[in-house]
């Protein structure tokens, strides 16, 4: 347990080292794009498109590891007053509904990266393909899905004590 | 079921979901895909939801708001608030309640390079309270108006949720961001007048503190004033004068932000690697709530809640400010449980429509109306995010104490809400003047 407690954090860490990473590049170009465009008149080619699958690739990197700070924001206010059992209990209820449901959306994330594949869709002007992008933010649902796997764990093991 | 029942058992169960702990974003998403399924199919809906969040994650729009998450971090890392403290309070601090009257020009000041209000109390906080306890002030005045300066932090630009507003209603973020301004230095005035009739009623509220010479005063000037104004010119003031997009000013902030901490060396390799670690969380956080939101109002949508109540309000015999009055009424219970931004994305499906296409009211007016009817949901019980924030960095002060002194400042905000529903001048002058 211990094992895969660790694992799942340090794969949703290095995924949000990622966004980090992500983070500065789109700061960078479009920056530069300002730059190029107020001093040489020349504005960077596609920084829309960079900027937009950028972002999109933050998010996907950064979920999983929000969620592992319990960064998503809950309202505590009314559950804090039921006694700590209960309180895992729901929470195991709770999480677990969220997990079938991101569980679902992961698997259709990853459909719908398929068939972007399958039409070649690309960004307009720098002409990457979308689909690895889109795979991206499936697998960090999926991570996600771990995250709430092993509150639910957390959970169950309050339960029983 | 019919739609409009569909969409009220929807509302409920969304209700109870986030009552029982479950993230916001997470019942949003969930209950919008429970509620469209059952109107069309479950593929349908799950088609919406994957279309909804890749396309909100690549929105060009949308990408403002890491870079203004960045810039606030930044600034938080790199300590400029403190400086901006310790200059405001080299100024004022020696009058009666002077501490806590430099808190809200620091707070104000800070809030033109941040955008949101819990950062602001944090850090103005962190720097303001341990000065004001050297000074001996009242803890409860001491810890309520930092609590309540945070609310400038939002209402003067940047703004996070005027962005999430602006998204949400396609109204300018520009617009938005400059109708902010008066209103937010209307609020530092009101706040500043409040501190000094306590302090005068009770002088023991606030004892004056030491007397700072012109020379302690010049150099504090140096310390972070002259960084946060030039920033605030270049980012903002290339938005307002529509050189750069939303997206272009934030990035240009953070950049600006982040060169000056480092000529200063203000900021370690250590800060900067927890600022990105802090703006991918919420940006994650902020992303998903959006998309969220859009999917539970995609449902709102078909099952026609909107429309019905939009209908309804239209047909009911009472003038404008009334119905008015009733929707900040319920803003504000509701900011009583829940968070701000999760409150905006969720009503404004409903109330938008009411407000601006059924009673004819200004959407630029009535966002920072909502910014500051939330603002007052973030230090009132018993959610009071701000407070629980304070409550944080001094944990040996009770919250029921926070709380007590957070009355006058409520009516502060309350006064200044009545100021901008008699006078919606103060609140369109700039924008008008702007596009002029």
């Amino acid at each position: 347990m211990k094992q895969f407690s660790g694992l799942v954090q340090r794969i949703s860490r290095s995924l949000d080292i990622m966004a980090g990473f992500c983070i500065v590049a789109t700061m960078v170009i479009v920056v530069l794009n300002v730059v190029l465009r107020v001093f040489l008149r020349k504005p960077l080619l596609g920084t829309m498109d960079y900027v937009t699958l950028l972002m999109a690739l933050t998010i996907g990197l950064g979920l999983a590891y929000c969620g592992f700070n319990n960064g998503h924001i809950a309202v505590d206010l009314i559950i804090e007053k039921f006694p700590k059992k209960t309180q895992a209990f729901i929470d195991a209820i709770t999480n677990l509904i969220s997990l079938i449901f991101w569980g679902i959306v992961a698997w259709y994330m990853a459909e719908y990266a398929r068939t972007m594949a399958l039409s070649n869709l690309v960004a307009p002007t720098i002409q990457i393909p979308l689909s690895p992008v889109i795979y991206v933010i499936s697998f960090g649902l999926l991570i996600l899905c771990f995250v709430i796997l092993l509150k639910i764990i957390a959970s169950v093991r309050k339960v029983a004590q | 079921m019919s739609g409009l029942m569909l969409g009220v058992v929807g509302l409920i169960v969304f209700l109870i979901l986030i009552f029982l702990r479950m993230p916001i974003s997470f019942a949003m998403a969930l209950v919008g895909f429970a509620g469209f399924s059952y109107m069309t199919s479950v593929s349908a809906a799950m088609n919406m939801v994957v279309r909804e969040l890749f396309g909100n994650f690549s929105s060009y729009s949308l990408s403002v708001i890491p870079m203004f998450v960045w810039m606030g971090f930044l600034a938080y890392y790199s300590g400029i608030g403190s400086r901006l403290y310790i200059f405001a309070y080299k100024l004022i601090g020696h009058w009666p309640g002077g501490l806590a009257i430099a808190t809200q020009t620091a707070c104000a000041i800070f809030g033109a390079i941040c955008g949101s209000n819990t950062a602001t109390a944090a850090t103005i906080g962190a720097i303001a309270l341990p000065e004001m306890k050297k000074y001996k002030y009242d803890v409860s005045l001491a810890t309520a108006s930092v609590a309540a300066g945070g609310v400038l932090g939002v209402l003067i630009p940047p703004s996070v949720i005027f962005i999430v507003y602006g998204m949400a209603t396609e109204q300018s973020i520009g617009k938005l961001f400059i109708a902010g301004i008066i209103p937010g230095i209307l609020l530092m005035l009101l706040y500043q007048i409040t501190i000094s009739i306590l302090t005068w009623r009770n002088p023991l509220l606030g004892p004056a503190g030491p007397r700072a010479n012109w020379k302690e005063r010049f150099s504090a000037l140096r310390g972070g004033l002259g960084e946060v104004l030039l920033v605030f010119a270049l980012s903002m003031g290339g938005l307002f004068v529509g050189w750069f997009t939303a997206t272009e000013a934030g990035a240009i902030g953070a950049v600006g932000v982040l060169l000056s901490a480092l000529a200063g060396r203000n900021i370690s390799w250590e800060g900067f690697k927890k600022s990105l670690v802090d703006t991918t969380r919420t940006s994650a956080m902020i992303m998903l709530m959006v998309a969220g939101s859009i999917i539970f109002g995609r449902f709102m949508a078909i099952s026609r809640v909107p429309f019905e109540m939009a209908t309804w309000t239209g047909s009911l015999d009472l003038p404008p400010f009334v119905i008015m009055g009733i929707v900040l009424f319920i803003y504000l219970i509701l900011g009583c449980f829940i968070d701000a931004l999760a409150m905006i994305l969720l009503t404004i499906p409903i109330f938008y429509p009411i407000v601006v296409d059924t009673l004819g009211y200004d959407p630029i007016w009535f966002g920072v109306i909502i910014v500051l009817v939330v603002g007052m949901g973030v230090i009132t019980p018993p959610v009071g995010m701000n407070v629980y924030i304070l409550k944080g960095i001094v944990p040996e002060v009770p919250l029921e104490v926070i709380f007590r002194g957070i009355w006058p400042f409520l009516i502060a905000i309350i006064v200044c809400l009545a100021l901008l529903m008699m006078f919606p001048q103060i609140v369109s002058f700039l924008p008008n003047l702007l596009t002029k």
